[in-house]
């Protein structure tokens, strides 16, 4: 069934009127940010922002008169850390959940599952107190290993999954012309799988760069603040900069966001798949 | 090397990470839901004395009760609008229009966003005196109080639940979307050609089809929301008078504000529980979707 040009019209005003009502809180975000507090502090706020008034006096104040810089860099070190860890461990993983079955795989696999429905909020506590026996407390690896320990349930499976798609006869292929398991998948299978391997990174930069709880518990000193507890921090003081909280939220969701664009095709299909689940 | 010893080998790291972050957290938290250390000793010094305690303590407490209830209400309020606009939502981006691939994008964008910026932009939509939300209220005479959404005791629960709705339909979206693009269009056209109606197309061909994913987001959905942190810790803190104190809420306060590990680590236990039974009741749709 073709639609026809005025049913594509009418579902094409439906779907933009949807986008408008969920990003509202988003566009909000945005127009609070580039508006002064005397505007933006109003019992009749404009819905739409008088653009003589807009300034990009917030982002000013919130990347001098605020540390987002270390922030973000914090947030991008144990980000970029928990991805890399999180890579390695669950790419390996993921090829031997594919391509061996015995009992170890199939416990491992179930465990693995079962752990990604463990949360975080949980783990925590004793995380917590982990870290103080090792006297780890402040201290970013155990930030990075926290952020590891939820993302490696979940990316086994997920390249698993890819690794699935990916036939048999092809590693077999290389080791027959001379290489061993190790370099087949090194220089074989995993530049095969190379898209999987971005969406699964994707997936858990984005999920690492989201991480409040084990920041805020294992991180004191203000100078290891990650941006969730920056952005945190800004709320409960005596009248909150709306417009510096708020320039600071958008400068933090712009590479996650970035992110989420060039993954969003592969979650539609791979959410399907059973991938991600 | 064998086969299975390679095998292994590659499963080696991710099951050092499973056992040390994941595993012995959880024997921990265990361990010290039993001891009867007060405060802190439980943290630096071995525990000399074992019992059930914590457990009578945190069971006889009817803040506890409060807690369960609190967690249900949030959970049930959260999956059931998440679910339904996440469906509608995907058969709405599921059918063709121009732009579609940005549009579809967008629409699911707030799945990226993290807890916290989704809490703080929330509690800025819902200020009380300058928030655009009561501005909306009062400039279409709905309300004119200016009604403090997450301090007010008897909205916070429902002030804290809209961000949770907000950040998890596209998960449903997502998934339902996915299964959509499974089904085959001759189907439809078979149920067109049959002459069944919309509401008849959508119970025949489009839930069988989407039916066991749907299933399966609720329950992963419903898990997550069990343990939900970020959004009501960032908005409310479980306050006003504990009126968003939810179990996981609960746990983190007996052990980073009282310092209660033991007690923590009971109520702990008891979430996981409490997830342990969910996962159980659905056990049947699990197996069908997993394995």
């Amino acid at each position: 069934m073709e639609a026809t040009g005025a049913s594509r019209a009418r579902t094409l005003v439906a779907v933009a009127v949807m986008v408008g009502v969920i990003l509202f809180p988003i566009y909000w975000m945005i127009v609070t940010a580039f508006l002064p507090t005397s505007v933006v502090l109003s019992r009749t706020p404009p819905l739409l922002p008088p653009l003589g008034a807009m300034s990009l006096e917030a982002f000013h104040t919130a990347l001098v008169r605020r540390p987002f810089l270390v922030w973000l860099s914090n947030t991008m070190l144990v980000s970029v850390g928990a991805t890399a860890l999180s890579l390695v461990i669950s790419t390996l993983a993921g090829y031997s959940l594919s391509r061996y079955r015995s009992r170890v795989q199939e416990a491992s696999g179930f465990i693995l599952l079962f752990s990604k429905m463990l949360p975080g909020s949980l783990i925590v506590i004793p995380f917590f107190i982990m870290a103080t026996r090792a006297g780890m407390i402040d201290n970013r690896l155990s930030l990075i290993l926290a952020n590891t320990s939820v993302g490696v349930p979940f990316a086994t499976w997920m390249m698993k999954g890819f690794f699935d798609a990916i036939p048999r006869e092809i590693d077999a292929a290389a080791t027959i012309d001379g290489c061993t398991r190790l370099q087949a998948l090194w220089h074989v299978v995993i530049p095969i799988a190379q898209p999987g391997l971005t969406a699964a990174a994707i997936y858990l930069f984005i999920v690492a760069w989201a991480d409040f709880v084990f920041a805020r518990t294992l991180i004191n000193s203000p100078e290891l603040w990650t941006l969730t507890t920056g952005l945190a921090s800004f709320v409960g003081e005596h009248g909150v900069d709306w417009p510096g909280l708020m320039a600071a939220g958008a400068l933090s969701m712009i590479p996650v966001f970035i992110l989420f664009i060039l993954l969003e095709p592969y979650l539609v299909s791979g959410m399907a798949a059973g991938a991600v689940k | 090397m064998n086969d299975r010893a390679f095998a292994f080998a590659l499963l080696t790291p991710a099951i050092l990470c499973v056992v040390g972050l994941v595993g012995w957290p959880m024997v921990q938290i265990v361990t010290l839901s039993f001891a009867e250390s007060k405060g802190l000793a439980a943290i630096s010094m071995p525990i000399r004395a074992w019992g059930l305690n914590n457990y009578i303590s945190v069971l006889s407490d009817p803040e506890t009760w409060d807690s369960v209830v609190t967690t249900i209400l949030y959970v049930v309020g959260t999956i059931v609008p998440s679910f339904l606009i996440g469906l509608g939502v995907a058969l709405l981006l599921n059918r063709q229009f121009p732009l579609r691939r940005a549009l579809r994008c967008l629409a699911l964008l707030p799945w990226a966003a993290p807890g916290v910026l989704v809490s703080v932009v929330f509690l800025w939509l819902f200020d009380p005196s300058y928030g655009v939300v009561n501005y909306l209220l009062r400039a279409t005479s709905v309300s004119n109080a200016d009604v403090g959404w997450f301090t007010n005791e008897d909205t916070a629960l429902f002030a804290v639940i809209l961000p949770s709705i907000w950040k998890s339909f596209p998960f449903f979206a997502l998934t339902i979307l996915g299964a959509l693009q499974t089904i085959p269009e001759d189907l439809y056209e078979a149920a067109h050609t049959d002459g069944a109606n919309s509401l008849q197309r959508f119970f025949n061909v489009t839930w069988p089809g989407i039916r066991g994913p749907a299933v399966l987001a609720i329950i992963l959905n419903a898990l997550w929301a069990l343990r939900e942190f970020d959004i009501i810790f960032a908005t409310t803190g479980g306050g006003p008078a504990r009126a968003t104190e939810t179990l996981g809420i609960r746990a983190y306060i007996e052990a980073f504000s009282y310092f209660e590990i033991g007690r923590a680590s009971a109520i702990g236990v008891l979430t996981i529980a409490l997830a342990a039974l969910m996962i159980i009741l659905a056990r049947k749709p699990l197996q069908k979707e997993f394995f």
